[in-house]
């Protein structure tokens, strides 16, 4: 248990840092790759489950046999990773904005009983911040207008209402953890083909999207090579 | 009124409970009475039903019960929605320990559901088709989140679950109390013991209420409350605390005056001034309280962490005191701390503020030693000296000042600087009597000199050592005062004898004193340590007194000494090892034992005994009694004898090792006198040999020339002897030879030629031969002359008696003649004997000369070989020690037919000459 904690620790410093030097800087970098190898690492570590569900069932004493199995995403919670290819990437990101406003807001009740939400909060900041900017950057390449990354987008669904049932509120946090890691697990892969469609775009084109090749107005250093692991995996 | 109460589970009949209910009733009165259910009201349906009568004394008796009221039923199931499975109590609280009832109630009575406490299955009673009922007891406190109860739909992805929650009724409250630091606020603290809150569930909550003043608060922390002190009304104070949660409250009380619950704050603005090296000033500042408070500091001086020095010091609000009594160049740290001086409650925190004082001069002299010592001639002092404690240096040491000053030839005073860091000093002296001053020096100045006076004449530093033995405390050392002018003694000794610098120490002691005790952290045994007892004149000379030599604790050797073996005999040997010193041992060598065995010899010998070693092998041990004995010589031995010995030494704590023997081998007994004797002979042998070498020609002339020299004949002499004027030496140019008789003499002659003389040697009777040279073959037979040369070189014997041997070779020499010729003089009888025979026998008119001499060999050495062939002339000059002899003295020629020699006629110029 003690090592898990410290490995949990350990994982949340790391990404904790690397969200904050996304929402400290506050500039957005104008590298299209850098953008999106920097959300692709993020997501990766937000998929984790070692970083919040693991530690809520624990707490809540869940880790139990014939309650585990009842520990599933509730069907409709999130956005299934079908409907997220489905979406353009500005609508992909839209809703993924809004889907994280609404984490947030969960996280926000559960930092009372779960200490770590309240970092995991912070980094869902953090990824929304670099969303914004991705944001920004396929607006410039595109005519189309987006909305601002804070409003809720169309393809969120809310989250279930609390219940005054202790038994079922554990249930439902569990449920809707274990969809935030597998929405974060989907929006990885969403982003990962958006880095093989554009490399093999260049490949064929040999030149980046117009907008990127004007550049964004802000510029933010990140480390491309920057990889956290290992990372806990949701039951598939 | 007073109301009977009677409650009934899944029918009316089933009464589970009856009670009663007693209240004053006011008109139009709505009477409230609650009852909890073990069993939760959703799991089954109740009934209650009451009846009443009037409860008032003052109504007399009989009091009659009314009539029951209908049953009210009470179904909570109706209100329930169209879930398959329902599980209650949920979110109960409980207290750790009590007895929990949960049930279920399930729509279908065809489903199979199963029940879990903490993953565990749990069974139940079963209240009706649809409805279970669990009792659970002694809950226990798993986590602050609940504990986990569900049950499942077999089969269906159905799930039901509560949760428990467990907690504990609040601590009392301890050590609660409350004070007051400015009489405007006070502040109450307690230990509020082991959390019992849950989140969102239980929460625990203290209130703080004053019964003088009749209010309340609730406290913000769960160990600490602040009350605002009404100014100047209220002295007195009766707070009580109260701890609730949901299970439960519990309260403490306290009562106490404001005035006596007055806690200072801290002191502020703590500074020392006027530092000097024994004094300090020290200021401070306190929070006033009231008006008329006084405080009570307690002002604390540290040094390296202890309280050195504690004064009190009454103040309203500035604090001053000075500090003295202070050591120069130290460290202190003063601390104050305040607390009511008229009611004391609690001091206040401490303040602090460390500060270090100035220097002083050195206030102690050095403690200064010496060691004299000669070198190249030059005596050579080192001083040493004590480097000065913190408590005399009074600030850092900076150098350290040796004043030389001649105390036999005033003059100029020598000082020598020292640097802070030695301890000593080396001088080199002339062969006066110096006075040194030695002080240490600081910024404020030198210590007080420590004096010494040094002889440049050492004197006599002899002095017979004694041993002493060392104890656990260190050595014991005493000695005998000499004069009753000494000032003090001085106990010097290395604390590392065996290394160099050998660490000198010494100790200083008084006149009255006369022991000791030395101890030393460095002192180990096995290590000989040598004390030198010194007296101090009142000139401030050292003199030696005694000497001291001893071990704190003796050890046995470590090693044996190299032992050297020589005088080896067969029958002995000599054991030596001079080389061993007994002073640098772990303890007093005693003596020795010398070890030897032999396989050769089972007993030992005389001033042996037999001993066992440590392999259990037996020998023989010898015992040296006196350490100075390093020679042992090993006797009775058995020659060609191998014998192994060891010496080892030996102290109070034992020998040393008997380990490695050392083999030695006796030799054979004779050998020592054949190589006495063999040894000078053959090089007696070798110095002949050579000299022969060296010498063969010299030899070769005197002992075995070739050709005679008839001048260095022996006859020559005995010749002269007799005065025989006939006898003269014929010079070979005299000599005409026209013919040559080689006489040969064959083997057989021998028997006939010792028929004719007996007394010589057959040996000396082969060798000779002789050749007849004579001047005509016609005047062989006539008379003449005859010259017989003698090579005495072939007959030795012959030669030393006189004669020469040819003589009695003629057959016809008369057999009465005497044999041997011993004696020159019957050689001299025997030569005129037979020359006059021979001239009586020739005539006189058929003289002639006759050539007799030997007949040179042919092979070089072989004198005793017989030519077989005619002999060939040789050269006239290897004749040697020719005579001429008168003619009648000659032996007649042999005749021809004669066996004992050959005449061969040879030309004239074969002729010798």
């Amino acid at each position: 248990m003690r090592p898990q904690l410290v490995q949990r620790t350990l994982l949340s410093l790391v990404l904790g840092l690397l969200f904050l030097s996304t929402a400290a800087t506050g500039k957005c970098s104008g590298k299209y790759h850098e953008l999106l190898q920097q959300l692709q690492n993020q997501a990766d570590l937000m998929q984790d489950t070692s970083t919040l569900l693991d530690p809520y069932i624990h707490l809540q004493g869940l880790d139990q046999a014939g309650l585990k199995e009842h520990c599933k995403e509730s069907p409709g919670a999130f956005p299934s990773e079908d409907a997220l290819r489905g979406l353009s990437q500005r609508g992909f990101l839209r809703t993924l904005n809004a889907t994280l406003g609404h984490v947030l807001h969960r996280l926000t009740a559960l930092q009372q009983d779960l200490t770590v939400a309240r970092e995991q909060g912070r980094n869902i900041r953090g990824f929304r911040s670099n969303i914004h900017c991705m944001s920004q950057l396929l607006r410039g390449s595109s005519e189309m207008e987006t909305a601002e990354p804070t409003q809720p987008g169309p393809g969120a669904t809310l989250p279930p209402t609390p219940v005054s049932d202790t038994f079922q509120h554990k249930l439902q946090g569990c449920r809707f953890l274990h969809g935030y890691h597998r929405f974060m697990h989907s929006a990885r892969q969403v982003f990962k083909e958006w880095g093989d469609s554009r490399c093999r775009s260049r490949s064929r084109r040999h030149r980046p999207p117009r907008a990127l090749q004007r550049g964004a107005r802000r510029m933010r250093p990140f480390r491309r090579d920057e990889r956290l692991m290992p990372r806990g995996q949701l039951p598939r | 009124m007073l109301f009977q109460i009677q409650i009934s589970r899944m029918k009316t009949s089933n009464v589970i409970w009856v009670g009663n209910y007693s209240t004053v009733v006011k008109r139009d009165p709505v009477l409230h009475w609650s009852w909890k259910s073990e069993l939760p009201l959703e799991c089954a349906t109740h009934f209650v039903r009451m009846r009443s009568r009037v409860d008032d004394a003052k109504i007399p008796e009989p009091r009659f019960w009314s009539n029951w009221s209908s049953w009210k039923e009470a179904d909570a199931q109706k209100s329930l929605g169209r879930d398959p499975l329902f599980l209650f109590p949920k979110d109960k609280l409980v207290e750790e320990g009590s007895n929990v009832t949960i049930c279920y109630i399930s729509r279908n009575q065809q489903d199979n559901i199963s029940c879990y406490l903490e993953g565990q299955q749990i069974h139940g009673e079963q209240l009706d088709s649809n409805v279970s009922a669990f009792k659970l007891n002694k809950v226990s406190f798993i986590r602050k989140t609940g504990t986990n109860i569900f049950c499942k739909v077999d089969q269906k992805d159905v799930i039901k679950g509560i949760v428990l929650f467990v907690s504990k009724v609040l601590e009392e409250p301890k050590d609660f109390s409350c004070e007051t630091q400015d009489f405007k606020t006070l502040m109450c603290t307690w230990d509020p013991g082991t959390d019992t809150s849950l989140p969102k569930r239980s929460s625990q909550s203290y209130t703080l209420f004053e019964s003088f003043s009749g209010k309340k608060i609730l406290c913000e922390h769960k160990n600490s409350c602040n009350w605002q002190v009404d100014s100047d009304s209220q002295e007195m104070y009766n707070f009580t605390l109260m701890a609730e949660n949901a299970l439960g409250n519990r309260s403490v009380s306290v009562l106490f005056s404001l005035t006596h619950r007055v806690h200072p704050k801290t002191p502020y603005n703590l500074f020392l001034k006027n530092v000097s090296g024994t004094k300090a000033t020290v200021t401070w500042k306190v929070h006033p309280i009231g008006n008329y408070s006084t405080l009570l500091c307690q002002l604390d001086l540290l040094g390296e962490g202890n309280v050195i020095q504690q004064h009190n010091v009454s103040i309203k609000e500035n604090g001053e005191y000075l500090l003295s009594e202070l050591e120069p160049d130290t460290e202190y740290m003063a601390r104050v701390r305040c607390a009511d001086a008229n009611h004391f409650w609690k001091w206040s925190g401490s303040i602090s503020q460390k500060f270090v004082t100035a220097e002083a001069a050195p206030s102690e002299a050095l403690d200064v030693w010496r060691n004299v010592k000669s070198v190249s001639g030059h005596p050579t002092v080192t001083l040493f000296w004590k480097p000065l404690s913190k408590l005399h240096a009074n600030g850092k040491i900076l150098s350290y000042n040796v004043i030389v000053e001649n105390l036999d030839r005033p003059s100029r005073l020598e000082v020598h600087s020292v640097p802070a860091t030695a301890n000593g000093t080396e001088l080199t002296l002339d062969q006066y009597s110096y006075q040194i001053h030695v002080t240490a020096l600081n910024s404020a100045g030198p210590s007080p000199a420590s004096v010494i006076v040094v002889s440049g004449d050492p004197g006599n530093e002899e002095a017979e050592e004694e041993r002493i033995n060392g104890t656990e405390d260190g050595f014991s050392v005493s000695w005998k005062p000499q004069s009753r002018k000494a000032i003090g003694y001085v106990v010097e000794w290395c604390d590392h004898p065996q290394d160099l610098p050998c660490d000198l120490q010494w100790k200083n002691l008084s006149s009255n004193t006369t022991s000791t005790v030395i101890s030393s952290g460095a002192f180990r045994p096995g290590v000989r340590y040598n004390f030198r007892i010194y007296e101090i004149s009142t000139e401030r000379m050292a003199n030696l007194l005694e000497k001291k030599a001893g071990y704190l604790k003796e050890l046995a050797p470590s090693d044996n000494p190299q032992v050297v073996v020589s005088n080896l005999t067969s029958h002995s040997f000599t054991l030596s090892w001079k080389d061993y010193s007994t002073d640098s041992q772990p303890g007093f060598i005693q003596g020795y034992y010398v070890y030897l065995r032999s396989k050769a010899e089972k007993e030992c010998h005389p001033g042996f005994k037999k001993a066992t070693l440590s392999d259990k092998s037996a020998c023989c041990q010898h015992r040296i009694d006196n350490p100075e004995q390093k020679t042992f010589v090993m006797e009775n031995l058995q020659p060609e004898s191998v014998y192994e010995f060891l010496v080892t030494p030996y102290t109070s704590a034992g020998s040393g090792p008997v380990d490695t023997f050392t083999k030695v081998t006796t030799p054979d007994e004779y050998s020592h006198i054949l190589i006495r004797i063999i040894l000078p002979m053959i090089i007696c042998v070798l110095l002949i040999m050579i000299t022969c070498y060296l010498k063969s020609q010299w030899m070769k002339e005197k002992c075995y020339p070739d050709i005679p020299d008839p001048y260095k004949s022996n006859v020559l002499s005995l010749i002269k002897s007799k005065e025989n004027p006939h006898l003269t030496i014929m010079n070979v140019s005299d000599c005409v030879p026209d013919a040559i008789e080689v006489i040969h003499k064959p083997e057989g002659s021998k028997i006939q030629f010792l028929g004719a003389s007996k007394s010589l040697t057959e040996t000396e009777f082969t060798k000779p031969a002789y050749l007849y040279l004579l001047p005509a073959e016609k005047n062989y037979s006539g008379p003449g002359p005859c010259i017989c040369f003698e090579n005495l070189t072939y007959n030795e014997a012959a030669a030393d008696s006189g004669s020469c041997g040819h003589f009695p070779v003629t057959p016809q020499a008369p057999p009465s003649q005497p044999g041997p010729l011993t004696s020159p003089e019957n050689l001299l009888k025997a030569l005129e004997k037979n020359y006059m025979n021979s001239l009586g026998e020739i005539a006189a008119g058929e003289a002639s000369v006759n050539y007799v001499s030997q007949l040179a060999s042919q092979m070089s050495g072989d004198k005793d070989g017989l030519p077989t062939n005619p002999p060939e002339p040789v050269h006239c000059s290897e004749y040697k020690m020719q005579m001429a002899i008168p003619l009648g003295l000659a032996s007649p020629p042999p005749a021809e037919n004669s066996g004992l020699s050959s005449t061969t006629p040879l030309d004239q110029s074969e002729h010798y000459r």
